[in-house]
C-alpha cells in the first residue's frame, strides 16, 4: 500500500501510521496549497464501541522546505486530547449526535495546531522545537466516527462543522475520512500479482479483475489549507513554474515520546518526541525500502535520505518484474544503469528540460519529499489520475492529489516507462502498457471541497471489517 | 520450589542485570561505591512525567536522563555505579 503497515514496527502502531500524504494546489481555492496526512489505515467502519481516533500520545506533524535544501522552514504541528461526557457507560454515544458539542457524544477527541519557523540550515534537521511551536489554535474539535443512521445521521453536516477556519486564512480538518488510496491489496502481495495479466505470471492463474480493496475501509485524516503566500520563500504566489521559488518540498511526520513507563493501567511519558513514521513519496517505504531498513528510515529525515538513493538507483522492483513476468520486460532485465529517472523523481524532482513546461527540482541533494510546482495552476476540468505521465503536470510527481492513481504511475515508471525521459537510448518494453492498478474508485471517494476525502463509511451500512 | 511469581520473576531478572553490569566494572571503581540503596515498596504512583534515568553504557559509565521533553547523557561513573548498584539491591 502506499505507506499502510509498510515498516515492521510501525505496523504495530496504527495511531501513528503516516499512511498517505497528499500536497496539491487547491482546485477550489488556488491561491492555497492542500496538504493531508493521513493515519490509522485501515479501518473497518464499524470497529466500535471504542471507535478510531488519533493518538493523544502522538505529536503529528506537516513539514514544508521552501528553498530546497531537504530541511523544514515551516512545520505545522498536532498534539490531541480525548475527552469523555460520561465515564460510566461503555457507549461511545449514549444517543444520536447532532452537533459536535451534542452531550449524547461521549468520547470525543480535540487538538491543538501549532507552527515553527526555522532557518532550515545545516546538515541534520533541527528537531529541537518539536511539540513548542507557536500556538495557533486550540480546542478545535474533531468530528466523530461516523458510526450509522441512528448514532450520525447527519454525518456531512458535522463533518463540515469540523472544517475549522484558523488565523492567517488557515483551515484545517482532523478526523475520520474514507480511504482515497486504491489498490488491490490480495492480488500485489500474492507475490506482486495483477489479476488481469494473471495467465502471464510466473506462477499462472485464469486472468481475473482487479479488486478495490480499500473501498470501504476508512481512515484518520489531518488536512490543512494554507495560503501559498504562507509557503514560498519569498512570501509571493509564484505564477512562473520554472522558478525555484515556485517548488515546495512537503512530507510528513509522527512522534513518539523517547521513554514509556506502563504503570498499571497507566501509561507514562518522558523524554524527547522521536520520530516513528514518515511519508512523502506514495510507497517510498513500502516498495524501495528493503525490510529491514524500513524501520531506521521512518526514525530519520529526508535530509538523511542519501543513505537510501542506492535502494532507487537499483530498485528490487525492478528486477522482480522481469522474474515474475517471464519474458515480459526483457529490456528492463537488459537495463543496469542506475535509475536516472527514478531518481529524479522520487529524490531530486524532475529538473528543468525534461518534462517540457515542467520542473519540480529541489536540489542534488537527494531527499524524499514530495515536490509541489505551486505554480501550476490545479486542472479543474478532467483532471487525469496518471497525473504527469498522463500529460496532466497538476498530479503526481507534481505533489499528489487524492485521486492520483500512483499505483500505476509507480509501477509504469519502474517499470521503465520514464527511462526515456534521461535515456533516450532506450525503448521501454511493451507490457508497460499492460501494468496498471485496473481500478478506477468511486466518484464518492472524494469531494470537490476542503477536505477533499469523502465522507467515511458508517458502520452500519458498510459491516465489511 | 519456590513459585514463580511476577514480583520474583522481576527480582530474578533484576540481579541477572545488575550482576553482568557490575561484573564489567573495573575492580578498583567497584570499591569505590559508596551507600547502599534502600529497597522499599513504593507507596504511591509514578508521576505522570516521570525523570527517568537509565546507564546507556556501564563500561563508560554513561547515564541518560530523560525529564520532561528534554533528555541528556552524562558520563558520570559514580552515578552508574550506583545505580547498577541500585539493579543488584533490588533483587
Amino acid at each position: 500500500m502506499s505507506s499502510h503497515r509498510e515498516a515492521p514496527s510501525i505496523s504495530q502502531d496504527p495511531v501513528a501510521d503516516n499512511a498517505d500524504t497528499y500536497a496539491f494546489v487547491s482546485p477550489d481555492d488556488p491561491t492555497t496549497v492542500t496538504i493531508i496526512t493521513n493515519y490509522v489505515p485501515l479501518q473497518g467502519p464499524p470497529g466500535g464501541p471504542n471507535f478510531f481516533e488519533f493518538g493523544d500520545d502522538v505529536l503529528y506533524s506537516i513539514y514544508v522546505d521552501n528553498d530546497g535544501d531537504a530541511l523544514p522552514e515551516i512545520t505545522f504541528q498536532f498534539k490531541f486530547h480525548t475527552t469523555y461526557q460520561n465515564k460510566n457507560t461503555f457507549l461511545y454515544n449514549t444517543g444520536p449526535i447532532s452537533s459536535l458539542t451534542d452531550p449524547n457524544w461521549n468520547k470525543r477527541q480535540l487538538y491543538s495546531v501549532s507552527v515553527i519557523h526555522s532557518t532550515g540550515k545545516g546538515d541534520e534537521q533541527d528537531h529541537s522545537k518539536d511539540g513548542e511551536g507557536t500556538l495557533l489554535a486550540k480546542d478545535l474539535a474533531c468530528p466523530p466516527c461516523n458510526i450509522g443512521p441512528r448514532s450520525t445521521p447527519n454525518y456531512d453536516t458535522l463533518a463540515a462543522a469540523a472544517v475549522h477556519h484558523i488565523s492567517g486564512g488557515i483551515h484545517v480538518f482532523a478526523g475520520q475520512r474514507c480511504d482515497g488510496f486504491f489498490v488491490d491489496l490480495g492480488a500485489i502481495f500474492d507475490l506482486g500479482d495483477i489479476r488481469e495479466l494473471n495467465s502471464l505470471h510466473v506462477i499462472p492463474t485464469p486472468t481475473g479483475t482487479s479488486v478495490d480493496t480499500l473501498k470501504t475501509m476508512n481512515v484518520h485524516a489531518i488536512a490543512i489549507k494554507v495560503p501559498i503566500s504562507m509557503l514560498t520563500k519569498d512570501g509571493s504566489v509564484p505564477t512562473d513554474p520554472s522558478k525555484a521559488v515556485s517548488v515546495l518540498g512537503i512530507w510528513g511526520g509522527a512522534s513518539r515520546r523517547k521513554v514509556y513507563v506502563q504503570d498499571k493501567h497507566k501509561r507514562l511519558k518522558s523524554g524527547p518526541w522521536t520520530q516513528v513514521s514518515r511519508l512523502g513519496n506514495p510507497l517510498f517505504n513500502e516498495v524501495i525500502v528493503p525490510v529491514g531498513e524500513k524501520d531506521e528510515w521512518n526514525s530519520v529525515d529526508p535530509i538523511d535520505d542519501s543513505k537510501f538513493a542506492k535502494y532507487v538507483k537499483q530498485p528490487e522492483l525492478a528486477k522482480l518484474l522481469p522474474a515474475l513476468y517471464p519474458g515480459e520486460f526483457p529490456n528492463l532485465a537488459a537495463y543496469t544503469k542506475d535509475r536516472a529517472d527514478l531518481e529524479a523523481i522520487l529524490l531530486t524532482g524532475i529538473p528543468t528540460g525534461v518534462v517540457n513546461g515542467f520542473q519540480n527540482y529541489t536540489s542534488a541533494k537527494t531527499a524524499d519529499m514530495l515536490r509541489l510546482n505551486v505554480a501550476i495552476p490545479p486542472t479543474t476540468s478532467n483532471p487525469n489520475a496518471l497525473g504527469l505521465i498522463g500529460g496532466d503536470a497538476a498530479g503526481f510527481p507534481n505533489g499528489r492529489r487524492v485521486f492520483d492513481d500512483v499505483v500505476s504511475i509507480e509501477l509504469k515508471a519502474v517499470a521503465g516507462a520514464t527511462i526515456p525521459l534521461v535515456d533516450g537510448s532506450y525503448t521501454p518494453d511493451g507490457a508497460v502498457g499492460a501494468v496498471s492498478s485496473y481500478i478506477t474508485p468511486a466518484s464518492d471517494r472524494y469531494q470537490s471541497t476542503f477536505p477533499y476525502l469523502g465522507t467515511p463509511h458508517d458502520g452500519y451500512d458498510t459491516p465489511s471489517s | 520450589m519456590e513459585r514463580l511469581n511476577r514480583r520474583s520473576f522481576v527480582k530474578v531478572a533484576g540481579v541477572a542485570t545488575g550482576a553482568a553490569a557490575l561484573a564489567a566494572t573495573p575492580p578498583l571503581a567497584r570499591a569505590a561505591i559508596e551507600g547502599t540503596p534502600e529497597h522499599i515498596d513504593p507507596t504511591t504512583g509514578v508521576p505522570e512525567e516521570p525523570v527517568v534515568a537509565y546507564v546507556r553504557d556501564a563500561q563508560r559509565g554513561e547515564v541518560t536522563v530523560s525529564h520532561g521533553t528534554t533528555e541528556h547523557t552524562y558520563r558520570d561513573p559514580a552515578l552508574a555505579r550506583k545505580l547498577l548498584r541500585a539493579a543488584k539491591k533490588g533483587a
